[in-house]
């Protein structure tokens, strides 16, 4: 009973902690993108900073490079994410 | 001798610029010869791809110091295997995240790559680079350099690196404050790519990536500290006493001066000196006169240096100390 108790407050805490922070986040996620494409520019076109420093970095990105290829996937629905953080349905 | 040729607070770093067959060789050899011969410990490197520092001095040459005479030694960087080691690199980097990529078939892409522009600019900066590191082993680093365009784009580097550099430790930083911003309310994060587990870093110093851009920034200002510290760089810009060269040098100058590297010499090479005026000759030698006269007006304020066309090709050391002798002054 107390155990259960202790998880509902658990969800309860951690679904407020998740909602105040989800603005951080999506702009978290999108400098994060930005950085990937910044680094990994030359593949569309845009102008890449100089190759030694791409090459020193990439190794570290793996994470941008994750949110970068969801970033492409979910291009097309980007209002809908929107949309979704200002809860206008 | 000229101040600017020697080495003042640690060593001093020569770079010949000037467009292709005008002679940066064979001034950039006389004048290591001069300074050896003041007793410098000089080192020359040669970083055009097309090689004929070793024809110079009539003796084979590799990417290792090579002993010419006493305090002087001579080496010629190998392009092509820079840029293979380069892309090796890059390669063994890439190949390290590959399972996380898979859009890039990375063979091919090589293949191509060595090709790209760009990367013999970079390969030439880091070999550069390399030899500055250990330059407390030279009193005296001359660097004879390839054709002008490819030159001033290696000098330009560092500068531009920088640029980029801090843009994104900018934006590196404002990521790692929203990172750290979450975590202070949601704790450690950690993050999830198929089934293995990272902490999301958040702060600089846990941080990988911002760790190789302040490495790489380092780098870089020691290079850029260098070229454009009047105490420790000079460039010698090497011309015929004909039109385009002068074009080309005044574009040189004007780009260089924008970058901060000092420039401080004009050599003429190949001057024609005659005591008979030949009828056939007299209108080139009106054209030389023009642009002799049009140099020292372009240029106040560098020293400029004559150096007469000789009847033979001044090769071997003998020729090179006369020549050297001639640039560096007594």
């Amino acid at each position: 009973m107390f155990e259960e108790l202790k998880k509902f407050l658990k969800g309860f805490f951690g679904s407020f902690k998740a909602r105040s922070t989800e603005y951080i986040e999506f702009e978290e996620r999108e400098l994060e993108n930005v950085f990937a494409l910044v680094l990994m520019g030359s593949f569309v076109g845009i102008p890449s900073p100089p190759t030694t420093l791409v090459m020193r970095l990439m190794p570290h990105m793996v994470r941008e490079i994750y949110v970068m290829q969801r970033r492409a996937t979910d291009m097309d629905d980007i209002f809908g994410e929107i949309a979704s953080m200002f809860e206008i349905t | 001798m000229k101040e600017y040729l020697k080495p003042k607070s640690g060593f001093r770093t020569i770079f010949f610029i000037g467009k292709g067959g005008v002679g940066k060789t064979t001034s950039s050899a006389a004048v290591s010869i001069a300074l050896a011969k003041k007793g410098y410990n000089t080192l020359i490197v040669s970083t055009d791809p097309a090689h004929n520092l070793g024809d110079v001095f009539m003796v084979k040459l590799n990417d290792k110091p090579k002993k010419i005479m006493k305090n002087l030694y001579a080496m010629e960087l190998d392009m092509e295997k820079l840029i293979k080691n380069y892309l090796r690199h890059l390669e063994a980097n890439l190949k390290h995240m590959y399972r996380y990529l898979t859009v890039i078939n990375l063979e091919k892409y090589f293949e191509v790559l060595s090709f790209s522009p760009g990367i013999e600019e970079y390969a030439t900066l880091e070999a550069i680079r390399e030899i500055l590191q250990e330059g407390e082993k030279w009193d005296v680093i001359i660097f004879d350099t390839p054709p002008t365009g490819l030159t001033l784009r290696v000098l330009a580097l560092p500068e531009i690196a920088l640029i980029w550099t801090d843009k994104l430790i900018d934006l590196r930083r404002k990521i790692l404050d929203r990172r750290k911003a979450i975590e202070k309310i949601q704790g450690e994060r950690k993050f999830v790519i198929d089934g293995e587990e990272y902490k999301l870093p958040s702060d600089e110093k846990e941080d990988a990536v911002m760790r190789e851009l302040l490495a790489y920034k380092k780098e870089i200002e020691f290079v850029r500290e260098i070229v454009t510290n009047k105490d420790r760089t000079s460039v010698v810009a090497v011309m015929n006493p004909e039109m385009l060269p002068l074009y080309e040098t005044k574009r040189a100058y004007d780009s260089l001066r924008k970058f901060k590297i000092p420039f401080n010499m004009i050599v003429i090479n190949k001057v024609i000196e005659l005591e008979e005026m030949h009828p056939k000759l007299k209108v080139r030698m009106e054209a030389q006169e023009r642009v002799l006269k049009e140099i020292e007006k372009e240029f106040k304020g560098i020293d400029i240096v004559r150096v007469p066309m000789f009847e033979e090709e001044p090769r071997g050391l003998e020729w090179l100390e006369k020549v050297g002798g001639l640039i560096v002054g007594s």
